[in-house]
């Protein structure tokens, strides 16, 4: 996968669309991906995506349409076996990594450890190995958790260690977390699938928010039809690993959405 | 009938005939060895008792002796295990590190208890010190593969946020490998001290410490009723550590409770701000 730094990312001016993403650059592009577990049964199919910065994109597909599949090659979890991933991100602290946070289905959240030390886990990268191995964060870091976790509405419970904490409180860590790394772009892989309808729509009030207030992207994998109408930006609909639709949020009905998904 | 039924039952004769082929081969189903054993067995058990309470005191200091054998040889081996187990484990290193870590640990296994014991009485000479090293190595054979298992048991999801986070691999082993394994590491490890609590009482057959010193010396001097004493001084000990690790891990694993996940080692390591 080729890393490139501000400047190199195609100009969204001819590459996008949409209206929003008029004025910035594609925070990542993703051009011709193929990527399969076997070589011979590929998963993703030649995919081409450019993602914009403050919007709210939703992969919608059926269950082994490659859309995990898409999330892990584009934040370089898997290696694509065709095609590249162009980050077009600030790397304030030398690393491109924390450029694009990732939030797994099940969260990934240290079920033992306490909801601060994950977010915490998400400065990593910004804390030297042997401060961080002590378990000394700089205050100013500290700081920052404290009122990352506090924003979400979970600073009561920030000694409180994971497993005791809901699925709507957990799904918060897992923000903070992703927010403390400073990331351009959040990828959530069926993000609110395993929540209640009323904490599933407060997670995504509070994303959207976070969104567009803060010029962070998400990506967001779904195969829920109704969680797409009401949130996205942008559609963008997956089959058999290939993208089969991209428009604008709020074109698509839901009996449409289901045809395209069959 | 299936063919997976007959290769099942083919299984089976298979394993019938080669356990009675076994069998003769070492002699076992010779019948007219069966009466003599037995009644040697009955003198045996005869001979046994009354245990001699006369030698308690020392069997007492002997034991003691072997639960430190333990004690420091599962420490020492549970420290050695602990780096193996990281480098061993595939999902954390790549292939030529663990799977050269994983033969360098089957070998350490390959080398019974006993062997390692004799291997230090070479090298440190006669007495406990031999027996905890021998204890330790047997210990970092078997620690260091359930460790690493363990390991590479922890949820990839977990890895792969925690990773995605920017770590690197010392932060990954500190962040999210021990905390999300600190259950199964603390229950391998007390059964691991239970197991070697018994191997420890043999190590003193080869001089390496401990209460299988006397034993050997009571069987060779045919001093059964010594013997009998020993037995049961071993038994207690080996039944009270069983039922104290038996609460520890209840204590310290509450999932055998059946409530829910938690490691309390990490749980509560709440970071320091400079």
């Amino acid at each position: 996968m080729s890393i490139d730094l501000p400047g190199d990312a195609p100009d969204a001016r001819t590459a996008s669309p949409f209206g929003y993403a008029v004025r910035r650059q594609p925070v990542v592009h993703a051009g011709d991906l193929w990527f399969g577990y076997r070589s011979d049964l590929p998963v993703v199919r030649g995919v081409t995506l450019d993602v914009y910065s403050g919007a709210v994109t939703m992969i919608l597909g059926r269950s082994g349409s490659g859309k995990t599949t898409l999330l892990k090659v584009l934040k370089g979890l898997l290696h694509p076996q065709r095609g590249s991933v162009q980050i077009a991100a600030r790397c304030s602290n030398g690393r491109a990594a924390g450029a694009i946070a990732y939030v797994p289905q099940t969260l990934g959240l240290v079920r033992s450890l306490t909801a601060l030390d994950n977010v915490l886990t998400g400065a990593l990268s910004r804390v030297g190995t042997v401060r961080s191995l002590a378990h000394i964060f700089p205050g100013a870091i500290v700081d920052e958790a404290r009122e990352t976790i506090a924003r979400l509405g979970l600073g009561h419970k920030l000694h409180e260690p994971v497993y005791r904490l809901s699925g709507g409180e957990r799904q918060r860590v897992a923000i903070a977390r992703a927010l403390m790394q400073h990331p351009d772009l959040i990828l959530a892989d069926e993000f609110v699938s395993q929540l209640d309808p009323i904490t599933a729509c407060d997670i995504l009030d509070m994303m959207r928010d976070i969104s567009h207030n803060r010029g962070v992207s998400l990506l967001v994998t779904t195969h829920e039809t109704d969680v797409v109408e009401d949130y996205a930006d942008r559609v963008v609909v997956m089959r058999h690993g290939e993208i089969v639709h991209d428009s604008p949020g709020g074109r698509l009905s839901q009996p449409q959405m289901l045809d395209l998904l069959r | 009938m299936t063919a997976r039924q007959l290769i099942t039952r083919l299984a089976l004769v298979a394993v019938a005939g080669l356990g009675l082929f076994s069998m003769y081969r070492i002699g076992l189903l010779d019948l007219s060895h069966v009466q003599p054993a037995a009644e040697n067995l009955a003198e045996f058990a005869g001979a046994l008792f009354p245990p001699n309470t006369d030698v308690l005191g020392t069997l007492v200091d002997a034991m003691l002796e072997t639960i430190e054998i333990a004690f420091v040889g599962t420490l020492i081996g549970a420290l050695i295990s602990l780096p193996l187990a990281f480098l061993s484990a595939r999902t954390l290193f790549p292939p030529l590190v663990s799977v050269t870590t994983r033969m360098l640990i089957g070998a350490i296994r390959t080398v019974p208890s006993l062997l390692w014991g004799v291997i230090f009485v070479i090298a440190y000479g006669l007495g406990p010190e031999a027996g905890a090293l021998g204890v330790a190595l047997y210990t970092v054979g078997f620690l260091a593969k359930l460790y690493s298992e363990s390991f590479e048991a922890v949820d990839p999801e977990v890895v792969e946020a925690v990773q995605g986070a920017g770590s690197n691999r010392l932060q990954l082993i500190v962040y999210a490998v021990l905390p999300e394994s600190a259950n199964a590491l603390v229950s391998h490890l007390l059964f691991m001290f239970e197991y070697n609590i018994r191997a420890s009482a043999i190590m003193g057959f080869v001089g390496a410490g401990g209460i299988g010193y006397y034993m050997l010396g009571y069987v060779q001097l045919l001093q059964y009723e010594n013997l009998m004493m020993a037995l049961i001084v071993t038994f207690v000990v080996v039944m009270a550590v069983d039922y104290l690790s038996a609460r520890l891990r209840v204590l310290i694993v509450p999932a055998m409770q059946g409530r829910g996940v938690r490691a309390p080692l990490f749980a509560g390591i709440t970071t320091l701000a400079s």
